[in-house]
């Protein structure tokens, strides 16, 4: 073998590892890893609904990612020198980070919006409760007309949206309920708040003191019934007797104005009448003279006011009564006993007996008690 | 020799003027924001708003490399990436806006049928409540009118929602208030029980 021969091979055999040595260093264009990891990012935020709840933060990634990804797959092949700079792996790796960042952010404010609505809506559902609730304790229902309802509608919306994860609309539906709940409080408030007022309670105090007082100077029967606590007492001589539960009319919370109101009267009246067997649908019945002369005064006073409307009776047929139907619990508004203490009272009592009939006897009265339970819970709200 | 490069010259000069003339694709450009505007109107923002994202994402980097290109020395320009990018979101837009407009149809299709049930709901308590017994009896049913009255006015929330193309909203409403007619249905039965078992009353002032 000649000395060129021998230099011949070197230099083949030195080129051979060279050619080896430079392919073997030779790198692929994209790590598939980093391309996967931005998948995901992109996955998760689309189970994120960040199109939809985040859709500028979700725009500015995929117009990032779309590209890129175009590029990563025309590049797909490629292999380049490790001294050659990447800037296609180089993007990637911004927007991994960046993704990365805009998926965090997301799901912490996913996180805090869904902590914020599951509070809203379980507390608008535990407020139309305790309303309810305290509306039915005190018969309050038709003093609110459809409000509850629409409110109800409001609070099962919430909760719907929370189950579907539409947490922007559920708790949007939730203060939209907050405010209806807020709204029936302050009606209520309104409607009601007599029961609460001090003027009011002295005047009822003072007018259930007259009937007291009547009894003993004349030596007779009086009644006194207080609406809010549903309680009937009868007095003789001037002295306490007995004292019964009463059931009231279906809007008997509230003051009568007209016919068909289904509110029980308030005021001071005279049995004019007692029905036996035979001669009342009821039981036994004590016929009461309403409309008095103050009813009247209030009638002709409400319809110039426009309160009461113009085609408005101001009805008639108030008694103290026992029961019909013994699974009715409201009456149009009279006031109803049981039949056992309906007997009872009967025959104590005699035409031209006194009756007072008033809200409540003192300011720690069950209504007065509700809505001020109903202010509290509406501050919350 | 000199002849022949004579009359090649006009030839290769031609040639290199030609290639130097490359235009974006203003017509698959147009077709493609036609696409996009398109799948806009059919609700693809609401009804398939990551494929629409995605779409709105390819555009921009097909008008970025028209930019790319525009800013290229002429005899350097290839608008044929453009090209193939403009036809890829056509297509897109186009299967987008298909998408949406499926998805959009089923969403008030449920909008519809759960109307329908809500409005069946309210209308067996309003003929319930037509039902129940007159006079004195009829005491105890007062409120529950009230509610169904109620229901019977918040029917037209739901046709508000429809007519705004609001399907989610219109579907959970409707069935709130399917609910909430079963509920009443449900006290308005039971107060009625009670009332059938006493008798009815004779109409009187009150």
């Amino acid at each position: 073998m000649s000395t060129f021969s021998v230099r011949n091979g070197l230099i083949a055999l030195a080129q051979g590892f060279f050619l080896a040595g430079a392919l073997s260093a030779c790198v692929q264009a994209i790590p598939p890893e980093l391309v996967s990891a931005i998948d995901r990012i992109d996955q998760q935020l689309v189970a994120l609904k960040a199109p939809e709840i985040a859709p500028e933060e979700y725009a500015r990634f995929v117009r990032q990612w779309v590209p890129l990804r175009a590029r990563v797959q025309s590049d797909d092949d490629l292999v380049r020198w490790p001294w050659e700079t990447n800037d296609l792996e180089t993007e990637l790796r911004r927007l991994h980070e960046e993704g990365g960042s805009t998926l965090a952010k997301l799901h912490d404010e996913r996180q805090a919006q869904q902590h914020r609505a599951q509070l809203n809506v379980l507390r608008v559902e535990e407020r139309l409760r305790a309303l309810s609730s305290q509306i039915d304790a005190i018969d309050g229902r038709i003093v609110l007309g459809g409000k509850p309802v629409q409110t109800d509608l409001l609070v099962k919306q919430a909760r719907s949206f929370y189950d579907q994860h539409d947490y922007q609309r559920s708790i949007d539906a939730a203060d939209l309920a907050g405010k209806a709940l807020r709204v029936q409080s302050a009606l209520l408030a309104r409607e009601l708040g007599r029961y609460a007022d001090e003027q009011h309670i002295r005047s009822w105090q003072a007018m259930a003191q007259q009937a007291i007082e009547w009894s003993r100077t004349h030596r007779s029967t009086a009644i006194v019934v207080s609406k809010a606590e549903r309680i009937l007492t009868l007095y003789k001589n001037g002295n306490k007797v007995v004292s019964y539960p009463v059931r009231l009319g279906f809007n008997g919370i509230r003051e009568k104005q007209f016919q068909g109101d289904g509110a029980t009267p308030e005021g001071r009246y005279r049995i004019t009448d007692k029905r036996g067997a035979g001669r009342t649908q009821f039981y036994r019945a004590l016929v009461l003279d309403y409309p008095n002369q103050d009813d009247r005064r209030r009638f002709v006073q409400g319809k110039k006011m426009g309160r009461i409307p113009a085609a408005k009776q101001i009805g008639g047929q108030i008694e103290i009564h026992g029961v019909e139907n013994e699974l009715m619990a409201q009456t149009l508004g009279c006031v109803m006993l049981d039949n056992v203490q309906m007997s009872a009272l009967f025959e104590r009592v005699e035409p031209g007996s006194v009756v007072s009939i008033v809200g409540a006897l003192t300011g720690r009265n069950a209504v007065a008690t509700a809505l001020a339970q109903l202010g509290e819970h509406g501050e919350e709200t | 020799m000199n002849v022949t490069i004579n009359r090649l010259a006009p030839l290769m000069l031609g040639a290199i003027l030609l290639a130097g003339c490359a235009k974006p694709p203003a017509e698959q450009i147009d077709a493609a924001e036609k696409a996009l505007k398109e799948a806009q109107m059919s609700g693809a923002a609401t009804y398939t708003a990551q494929e629409y994202a995605k779409l709105e994402a390819s555009l921009t980097a097909m008008k970025k490399e028209v930019t790319d290109q525009d800013g290229k020395f002429a005899l350097f320009r290839d608008y044929g990436k453009a090209e193939q990018l403009a036809a890829s979101a056509k297509a897109d837009g186009e299967r987008v806006k298909a998408d949406a407009v499926k998805k959009k149809e089923e969403a008030k299709a449920g909008a519809l049928q759960a109307q329908q049930v809500a409005q069946e709901a309210v209308k067996s308590a309003v003929e319930l409540v037509a039902g129940a017994p007159v006079g004195k009896d009829r005491a105890a049913l007062e409120a529950i009118k009230n509610d169904v009255e109620a229901l019977k006015a918040s029917l037209n929330q739901i046709q508000l929602a429809i007519d705004k193309e609001d399907y989610p909203a219109a579907q959970t409403q409707a069935k709130a208030i399917h609910d909430k007619g079963q509920a009443v249905s449900a006290e308005l039965q039971n107060a009625l029980a009670k009332v059938g078992k006493g008798k009815p009353s004779a109409h009187k002032k009150k």
